[in-house]
Formats: C-alpha cells, sequence, structure tokens
C-alpha cells in the first residue's frame, strides 16, 4: 500500500476542487458537446497539467505515481468526464513522447505550452482503414531536403478540433515493419494541415473530436520525435502513460459513483425499507467495490513496476482491459441501482454510460488487449 | 559480439518466430523487420524477452526498431546497453 505525503494529499486536494469547477455546468455542455473553456482557464491556472513534466520547462516535476493520485482526484469530483479524457489527452499525447523522446530543442520549444496548457495537445494515429492495426496506416512521410512531408488523413483525433500541436504518426518504411512509423510535431497552422469539424458521438461528448487531413504538410526534420522508424516502440510508452492516467481517472469516477449509489442505496425505500438491504441491490455494490478495488491495485501496481524499470506489457495490457471494462460494469450497476431516474439525463447517470463505452475502445480495444497478452504468452 | 549471445539469440528468433527455419540458416544480417518475422507484437516479446534475460530496465533505455533489425543488431543492443551499466 502506498502511504502518500502530506504535499501529495494538497496536489491532490487542488485537483479535486479543480474537478469540481471545472465540472459546474456538465449536463448542459454534454447535451451541447461543448468544451468546458472556463474549465481549461482553471486547470491552466493551477499549474496541474504540468505535474509530470520538467520544472526547467515550466512543469511540477511529480512523478508516475503522484502524477496518477492527482489526476484520480480529478476524476472523482469532476462530473465532467470529456473534460478530464481531454485533459489527460493533452497531457500523454505531446507532453509524455516529448519529455522522453525529444530532443533538448523541441522540449524547450514545446514543453511550458504543454505545462502551462497555452498550446492544446493531440495525437494522431488512427486512420479510416488503420485502427486496431495500426502498422497499416496510409499516411506517408517523405524527405524532402530539411523536411518531411506528410500526406494522408486521420481519424478519431481526440482534442483535435481544439489543439494546437499534434503528434502525428506517419509511415517512413516497408509497410507492416514496426520499424516503418515515425513521430512529428506539427503545429496546427502548418500549410496543407486542415482539422475538421468536431464529430458528433455516443459519450465524451464534451470532448472534442475530429479528423486531421495532411495534403503535403511540410515538417523541419527537427520536429521528428526520437529517431526515424521509432515511432511504434514510441507509441507504445505512450500507451501505457495513456492508459494509467486516463485511466486512473476512471478509477476517480468508480469511487464517486459508488459512493452516490450506496448512498441512494441507503436511503432510497420501496417495500418499506432501504433498496440497499435487497440482496439483488446490494450485490450490485460490491460488484462496483470489487470493481474499484481491482482498477485500483492494477493501476497502481502497474504503475511502481513501471517506475521500478520492469517490463510491463503484459501488465498494461491488462490494467486496460481490466479498468475500462470494470468502468463500463460500474457505469450501467449504477443506472439499475438508480432505476427510472438513473435512465434521466438529468441524474447524470446515464451520461456515464455512455462515457465508460468508449473505455474497451480507445487506447486500444479489448480485443487488443488480450492479443497483446496471448502475443507475451507466446500464442 | 558475444559468439555465445548471438547464438542464443537466434536460438531464441527461431524458435519463437521462425519455427520452420534450422538456427544455422539464420543468418545473422538477415533482416528480421522488414522480412515480416518479427511483427510489431513479436517487438514487443523480443524486448521483454531481452530484459528479462539480462536484468535491462527496457522501459527507460531510448529503444530504436533499428536496434531489433538483425540477430548481429540485437548483440550489438544487448552489448551496448550491459555496457552503459543499464542506465538510459
Amino acid at each position: 500500500m502506498i502511504t502518500w505525503t502530506d504535499e501529495q494529499r494538497a496536489l491532490r486536494a487542488a485537483a479535486v476542487d479543480l474537478g469540481a469547477a471545472a465540472g459546474k455546468d456538465h449536463l448542459d455542455r454534454d447535451a451541447a458537446a461543448e468544451f468546458a473553456t472556463e474549465g481549461w482557464a482553471l486547470i491552466r491556472e493551477s499549474g496541474l497539467l504540468g505535474l509530470p513534466f520538467p520544472a526547467e520547462h515550466g512543469g511540477l516535476d511529480a512523478d508516475l505515481l503522484t502524477t496518477m493520485y492527482v489526476l484520480e482526484g480529478l476524476g472523482e469530483s469532476c462530473r465532467d468526464g470529456g473534460f478530464a479524457f481531454s485533459v489527460s489527452t493533452h497531457m500523454v499525447s505531446t507532453g509524455i513522447p516529448l519529455r522522453r523522446f525529444g530532443s533538448a530543442e523541441l522540449k524547450q520549444r514545446y514543453l511550458p505550452g504543454v505545462c502551462s496548457g497555452g498550446a492544446i495537445g493531440a495525437h494522431a494515429i488512427s486512420e479510416p482503414d488503420a485502427g486496431s492495426d495500426m502498422m497499416a496506416m496510409r499516411t506517408t512521410a517523405e524527405p524532402d531536403g530539411d523536411h518531411w512531408v506528410l500526406t494522408g488523413s486521420k481519424s478519431f483525433v481526440s482534442n483535435g478540433p481544439i489543439a494546437d500541436t499534434f503528434v502525428v504518426y506517419a509511415r517512413t518504411g516497408k509497410p507492416g515493419s514496426p520499424s516503418a512509423i515515425s513521430t512529428f510535431l506539427v503545429d496546427r497552422d502548418s500549410p496543407g494541415l486542415r482539422v475538421g469539424t468536431p464529430i458528433a458521438k455516443m459519450g465524451l461528448r464534451t470532448s472534442p473530436l475530429g479528423e486531421l487531413f495532411l495534403d503535403g504538410v511540410r515538417v523541419p526534420k527537427a520536429n521528428v520525435i526520437g529517431s526515424v522508424g521509432a515511432g511504434f516502440l514510441i507509441l507504445d510508452h505512450v500507451m501505457k502513460w495513456e492508459i494509467l492516467l486516463s485511466f486512473v481517472i476512471n478509477l476517480g469516477e468508480m469511487e464517486h459513483r459508488l459512493r452516490r449509489c450506496l448512498e441512494y442505496a441507503r436511503t432510497r425505500k420501496q417495500f418499506g425499507q432501504a433498496i440497499g438491504s435487497f440482496q439483488a441491490v446490494s450485490t450490485k455494490l460490491v460488484d462496483m467495490r470489487v470493481g474499484v478495488e481491482t482498477s485500483r491495485k492494477w493501476l497502481y501496481d502497474t504503475a511502481e513496476k513501471l517506475t521500478a524499470r520492469r517490463n510491463v506489457t503484459t501488465d498494461i495490457a491488462i490494467t486496460k482491459l481490466v479498468v475500462s471494462e470494470a468502468n463500463l460494469a460500474s457505469a450501467l450497476a449504477a443506472v439499475q441501482v438508480f432505476g427510472g431516474y438513473g435512465y434521466m439525463t438529468e441524474y447524470g447517470i446515464e451520461k456515464d454510460v455512455r462515457n465508460a463505452v468508449a473505455g474497451p475502445i480507445y487506447s486500444g480495444t479489448s480485443e487488443i488487449q488480450r492479443q497483446r497478452v496471448a502475443a507475451m504468452m507466446g500464442l | 559480439m558475444d559468439a555465445d549471445r548471438i547464438t542464443e539469440i537466434t536460438r531464441y528468433v527461431v524458435a519463437e518466430f521462425a519455427p520452420d527455419v534450422r538456427p544455422d540458416e539464420l543468418d545473422p544480417d538477415f533482416d528480421l523487420l522488414d522480412s515480416g518475422v518479427v511483427d510489431s507484437l513479436g517487438l514487443l516479446r523480443l524486448i521483454a524477452w531481452l530484459g528479462e534475460r539480462h536484468d535491462l530496465p527496457v522501459d527507460e533505455l531510448d529503444l530504436d526498431p533499428a536496434e531489433f533489425r538483425s540477430v548481429r543488431a540485437i548483440d550489438a543492443f544487448v552489448e551496448s546497453a550491459l555496457l552503459k551499466g543499464a542506465t538510459p
């Protein structure tokens, strides 16, 4: 069990306060599919976007575990799940690959914007015909003097419509080869880059998502993150952080949801007694608790193992499977516990289901995570 | 270059990714990645195996797929990582 210091607790408390404020009017924004611009201004002011980044670039120099602990607090208090998702997407999409693989010059130029939130980040990976099979991507980068020329299109770019900086993964080698993908940092105002309009979706509606079109976009060679051909391994590193940071927010959301359901089950009476006294209801709450505890264990154990510099390829896949599916099960159970009220939009319970459905899809589907575990077992 | 390590890496690659090939048939300079012998998931398995076998902090090393392109390249990667004292 991890013992948190006063400093870590203070950071988390700040995130809890921030999340409550940023989540204000979440139902209206969900209905309108609007990003919380006021919430973004608040989180920029707080400095929390710089949690895992070096102080010399404006960050807070927090380690992985601290960053997760603080973001769990954000998830616990922020009822705007789309906003929290955009926050983690911003941190991991541009900041994490830069922090680990970026040149000194790229860090100097771009990390301050990541830490302050002045330059919203997004990464562009999936394509119309290359989702789970990222090695089949068709977006290409061709060398031309001091530049690379990027051509192609990307789908499902979270934060795309509001992003200032994109990390674009494109093919530079033989199709299918693990050394065929490279990683490029691309400014939104680059000639030839066009951001599509926000795409309507089932959940996480307050986190804008769109397409990205690259028509001969010239990117300086200095904007390559890591070495040419290292894109697959860079993305593998980014996905570890994305899964830990994004899904620890889900853990916070599950904790909040469980508390809300417990309170309701203790006070809502039917047949003359609290509904929580019926085993059919209490077992749902127990399953929600098991989901919370199992998720916590996998998230923090995997983070500790990663911090200890051990290989977590299998662990991260299991973590993602466990937490995303527990979150979805928890959200569905909450609707059932609240019955008709849970189904009504005004209670904000049904929104959690729509949000949670995305979990087993993004950052590698549940099917892909199982395939990864199978591959690691030599199958 | 470490001949014993090259033999060991060759045996692993053949056993895991090319079971129809005899170890002595695999050229140590054969391109494992572009040939499709080692795909993306295979690369992750290979890296995990190297990390366990040689106690390397693979998640902390600045990995480049080119370092895993052939048996000889993998051997050079391991040697370099061990020489660095397994620090990034």
